[in-house]
């Protein structure tokens, strides 16, 4: 995690001189997928880079020890030995960037990740995910409980009403949205808050995260939203400790393109271990 | 190199079918003549043999010709049903074979094949299609015109074969048939004749010659032509108006491809600058961007631009991930002196970007702080190039965007409606687009004014450049070769008294009516007016020179005030000079009269005058309308904006009719005038302006008499008069032509020709409509 956000003055004439042009936008975002067409060794290289910012997340309802195992285990080992092997990027220590998971199973995947002997942070969605809409006093016990289990991020659902009533809370890192919304991370919602970071960082020095989450399922949309980070706020933002894609069928299409451009044939599921 | 790309291997295939030598393509057949030179086709980027072209020579040209217009007599009577189907049939063609289109172009003209491959293409089959649909409704919707027939259509180098496509298909669905001229070593355009010919039917309706742009007199002065459309550089354009004046064919003009973008403090600022990577940095346009910037975000908006810049990638066209490719020696060559020249004028010169070092690229380049008034500030700003500099109010920015001769395309970013508006309608460009840059479809007119050239393809604009009135007579060749452009009208014959004053008393000697009222020649001298029995009728004054001058400062006075009348202001004003003119009915008849017409046929003449000024006036009312477009949230305006000051040298017969039919649809659509009437008979029109002095306001019209071709020299060499509608002799047609190039106002001539003003068709039809008026096309996205 980067430097913390120490925060600055709220000073609202900041938001009320925002000028964001719709349809202009759109146009963006339609060219942000055409543009960086990268093929070849090229491709593959930016799926690993990929697998890199992906905070692999399981947030169901049914969530037990086991699949929260399973999970830590596909965080250390997101792409199969051989396949790596032949990339000749095995001994680099790629893994995802976090797990990400629900408080309750945050002991699970803390003890699981130790006896995987690994050190990938263990992230938890609090305070009320995914409505946020509990007392102020249950969601700061939540996020500390979390701290104490051992997990290391904490994914916070602001208070919306507070939002729309003007009233703004300050962060290290901010979310396309909590995965759980009918619509989730879009480009052109992206590129307005990517603006928005890349205008504090030239206002204020400090450098705001960013994580768009739900929707994320193909290696293709990854490297769209690789290529768009890339373009709009360059390549410092490109690592983990400022972009991470909250994603949890992802990592398995990387695997398959992966495999693809080792073999040049197409995987079948059982092919890849799953996670 | 090492690895190929299978499009490249699919080129090979293709170039290896014509053994790698590239003819022409004519009649549905390749045309490859002996003894002529070639030219290399080489990748732009390795400067390796992709082929070899041949160079046209007149007979080539000739042979093309006759092939179009053989296709010509059975391709322009087919119903319009038949037409769209060969085009549909055609865009199924292009999607067949696009992979090999895109991989031709891109590799050839070294443009990112992403702007080729994801919006050329498809725009080049939208474009068939929707102009199928236009030949499918042709019998009904433009019922009354007819083709013009064979086209020459020059295409110079640097232009895409989208710029072809945009021309060929229009001309195409009303039925005319093409001849194009490309330069050397432009295959795509030759590829595209072959997939057309490779139709089977109607070979010979998409001809492709490649051969230097120095051929197109050669294809202009070949028989069956009857209209040449030229796109490319300014003076290439002007050259080419003044080489062709007096042939007697139509030409239309695209000149130029520099564009404006407005940023007010009240855009999206962050759009906005991909509003300029797309006007200059996407490989979507041709030319340069001259970039105007609200002094109060100047700072962040340059901050940001420049962050955009460095994160740009120029590289080969063919790699899929490139924003910019190369264009050639040429062009780089030409970015590369504008820049040491504007440095030289102390210009600040920013580069970035992601750029390969030892190669033909040039990078994304930003200028700033251009002295306004450096020779660099005034010349066009070439590929890839941004010019930017400040305003401080967006009447100052109007004044700054419409102060060059060039009027082609713009766009204004504002936020707020009101703002973006104004400037909207106050640019003098053909397309403005509102907080987006560079959109087309093949419904939306583009084109432009002033020195842009007023040609238009796309929408039904594009359909009327291949169209004319049904029945007008075929191109007669009157080009007298003795015509001294330098002498033509420059003297003015003296007039002596034209005594004895016979019979009743001589009129009192009129003025020139200039600025609301009759004022005195500067030249202080008159001319005598004779009868039909060679008595004098009267004297006018003799107007010169400096009359003309006073006449179009009088009425550029008057044009802001007249734009700005509602439709229908307008029409009351002409319906009030209508109900003028039949007070004085019996007046009017009797000048006739002594000029040998019969009572009958005069009292005639005038009321049909007071129908014409009465049928423009209810015209006034309906101008413009909007287009809905695919893919785009909002509509797109097309607005029909008054030319400005339009020069009108009226016939000698019909002194009246003519007169009053050529000033009603003028003044209806917003233009203030400057009028030569009748030489035979002037009197009658200055009567009328006695009714125009206490009707319309000062200025708007204003009629000057005098000897013809000398009024018709200064009006055709006046800088600032916006077009010039001349009938009178063949030299005065050829010399207005001519001199057209100066400003390259749009000309209507008739080559010596008579009209026939009393009838409705020739006298008050659409074309006179659509003469009096240029198209401007406002896109206006929407979005919350």
């Amino acid at each position: 995690m980067a430097a913390h956000n120490l925060g600055t003055e709220l000073d609202l004439s900041w938001i009320s001189k925002v000028q964001v042009n719709h349809p202009a936008v759109l146009r963006r975002a339609q060219q942000v997928q055409a543009r960086r067409t990268v093929k070849k060794e090229w491709q593959a290289a930016w799926l690993l880079k990929a697998v890199t910012f992906i905070d692999l997340t399981t947030l169901s309802g049914d969530d037990t020890s086991s699949n929260v195992q399973r999970l830590c285990y596909k965080a250390k080992y997101p792409i199969r030995e051989d396949l790596l092997k032949a990339l000749n990027m095995h001994d680099k220590d790629i893994t995802t960037a976090a797990v990400c998971v629900y408080p309750a199973r945050v002991c699970d995947a803390v003890r699981a990740l130790k006896a995987a002997g690994c050190n990938i942070p263990v992230a938890s969605v609090a305070t009320g995910f995914p409505a946020g809409q509990t007392h102020l006093k249950t969601r700061l016990e939540e996020i500390r409980l979390a701290v104490e289990d051992g997990a290391s991020e904490i994914d916070v659902v602001i208070n919306r009403s507070l939002v729309l009533t003007g009233q703004w809370e300050g962060s290290d890192f901010i979310k396309t949205s909590t995965g759980k919304e009918t619509v989730n991370a879009t480009f052109p919602v992206a590129i307005v808050m990517l603006r928005a970071i890349r205008d504090f960082f030239w206002k204020t020095g400090n450098k705001i995260g960013f994580k768009p989450a739900g929707g994320i399922r193909s290696a293709k949309d990854a490297l769209a939203w690789l290529s768009l980070i890339k373009e709009e706020l360059g390549d410092e933002w490109l690592k983990p400790e400022l972009f991470r894609i909250g994603a949890s069928t992802l990592l398995s299409d990387i695997e398959r393109q992966i495999y693809h451009h080792v073999t040049g044939r197409y995987a079948a599921y059982h092919d890849l271990p799953m996670s | 190199m090492a690895w190929q790309h299978p499009a490249d291997i699919l080129l090979e295939a293709w170039l290896d079918t014509q053994d790698r030598h590239l003819g022409h393509y004519v009649n549905g057949k390749w045309l490859k003549p002996e003894h002529r030179n070639s030219v290399p086709c080489q990748d732009p980027i390795t400067g390796e043999n992709l082929a070899s072209c041949l160079q046209a020579q007149a007979e080539d040209v000739a042979a093309a010709v006759e092939a179009a217009r053989t296709a010509l007599e059975n391709w322009s009577t087919l119903p319009g049903a038949r037409r769209a189907q060969h085009l549909t049939r055609l865009a199924k063609m292009i999607q067949k074979h696009q992979r090999l289109l895109w991989t031709l172009e891109s590799l050839v003209t070294g443009r990112a094949v992403r702007e080729v491959r994801d919006r050329d293409v498809p725009l080049a089959q939208q474009l068939l299609q929707y102009h199928a649909v236009q030949a499918h409704t042709q019998e009904e919707a433009l019922a009354g015109w007819e083709p013009m027939g064979v086209i020459g259509l020059i295409v110079p180098p640097t232009f895409s074969f989208l710029e072809m496509m945009w021309r060929i298909c229009p001309a195409l669905a009303v039925g005319c048939t093409v001849v194009v001229l490309v330069p050397p070593a432009s295959p795509a355009p030759l590829l595209l004749a072959q997939l057309a010919g490779e139709l089977g039917s109607f070979p010979g309706i998409l001809n492709v010659i490649s051969g230097p742009t120095s051929l197109g007199p050669v294809l202009a002065s070949q028989p069956g032509v009857q209209k040449v459309a030229f796109c490319g550089a300014v003076e290439e354009g002007r050259a080419l108006r003044r080489t062709l004046a007096g042939q007697g064919l139509e030409l239309s003009l695209a000149l130029g491809a520099e564009s404006l973008l407005l940023l007010t403090e009240a855009a999206d600022v962050d759009s906005a600058v991909e509003g300029v990577v797309d006007a200059t940095w996407s490989d979507r346009s041709q030319g340069g961007l001259r970039l105007l910037i609200q002094e109060s975000v100047w700072d962040e908006t340059m901050t940001r631009l420049q962050a955009r810049m460095g994160r740009l990638r120029v590289g080969r066209g063919l790699d899929g991930a490139v924003d910019m490719g190369a264009r050639g020696a040429a062009a780089r060559d030409l970015a590369q002196r504008y820049v040491r020249e504007a440095q030289s004028q102390g210009a600040q010169v920013f580069q970035a970007g992601d750029v390969p070092s030892d190669s033909p690229f040039y990078p994304p380049t930003l200028i700033s702080d251009l002295p306004p008034a450096s020779p660099c500030a005034q010349t066009e700003v070439p590929w890839p190039l941004v010019v930017a500099s400040p305003f401080r109010t967006a009447k100052e920015a109007l004044a700054v965007a419409n102060g060059t001769p060039r009027g082609g395309s713009a766009s204004v970013w504002s936020e707020r409606l009101g703002q973006a508006l104004e400037l909207g309608y106050g640019l003098r460009m053909g397309i403005v687009w509102i907080n987006a840059h560079g959109l087309r479809d093949p419904a939306v007119p583009t084109g432009g004014c002033k020195e842009s050239g007023s040609s238009w393809h796309g929408g039904p604009d594009g359909l009327y450049e291949y169209l004319q009135p049904s029945g007008t007579p075929a191109r007669q060749p009157s080009l007298s070769e003795n015509l001294n452009y330098d002498t033509f009208g420059l003297a003015v014959p003296s007039t002596l008294p034209a005594g004895p004053e016979t019979g009743p008393s001589p009129a009192p000697p009129y003025g020139l009516f200039v600025g609301g009222r009759f004022q005195a020649p500067g030249a202080r001298s008159s001319r005598p007016i004779q009868d039909s029995h060679g008595n004098l009728h009267g004297y006018v004054a003799e107007g010169g020179a400096k009359d003309i001058r006073g006449a179009v400062e009088a009425a550029h006075q008057a044009a802001p005030g007249w734009v700005g009348q509602s439709p229908g202001a307008r029409a009351a004003l002409l319906g009030a000079l209508a109900a003028a003119l039949e007070r004085r009915e019996s007046a009017l008849a009797a000048r006739l009269e002594r000029h040998g017409v019969e009572l009958k046929v005069a009292k005639a003449e005038v009321e049909l005058s007071v129908r014409r000024l009465r049928a423009w006036g209810a015209r006034a009312q309906a101008q413009g309308h909007t287009l809905q477009v695919a893919e785009l949230r909002g509509p797109v305006l097309r607005l029909r904006e008054p030319l400005g000051v339009l020069a009108i040298v009226c016939p000698d017969e019909w002194p009246l009719l003519a007169f009053v039919s050529l000033l009603a649809p003028a003044l209806a659509h917003g233009n203030t005038v400057v009028l030569v009437p009748s030489g035979t008979c002037p009197i009658p029109a200055l009567e009328v302006c006695q009714d125009v002095a206490t009707l319309l306001p000062a200025g708007l019209v204003n009629v000057v008499t005098g000897d013809r071709d000398h009024l018709t020299r200064c009006m055709a060499l006046h800088q600032d008069v916006q077009a010039l509608w001349y009938f009178g002799s063949v030299q005065g047609s050829q010399f207005v032509e001519w001199a057209s190039a100066g400003n390259l106002k749009p000309v209507w001539v008739n080559r010596g020709l008579p009209r026939a003003w009393d009838q409705d068709a020739e006298g008050a039809g659409p074309e006179l409509g659509l003469r009096a008026a240029q198209t401007k096309a406002l896109w206006l996205p929407m979005g919350d």
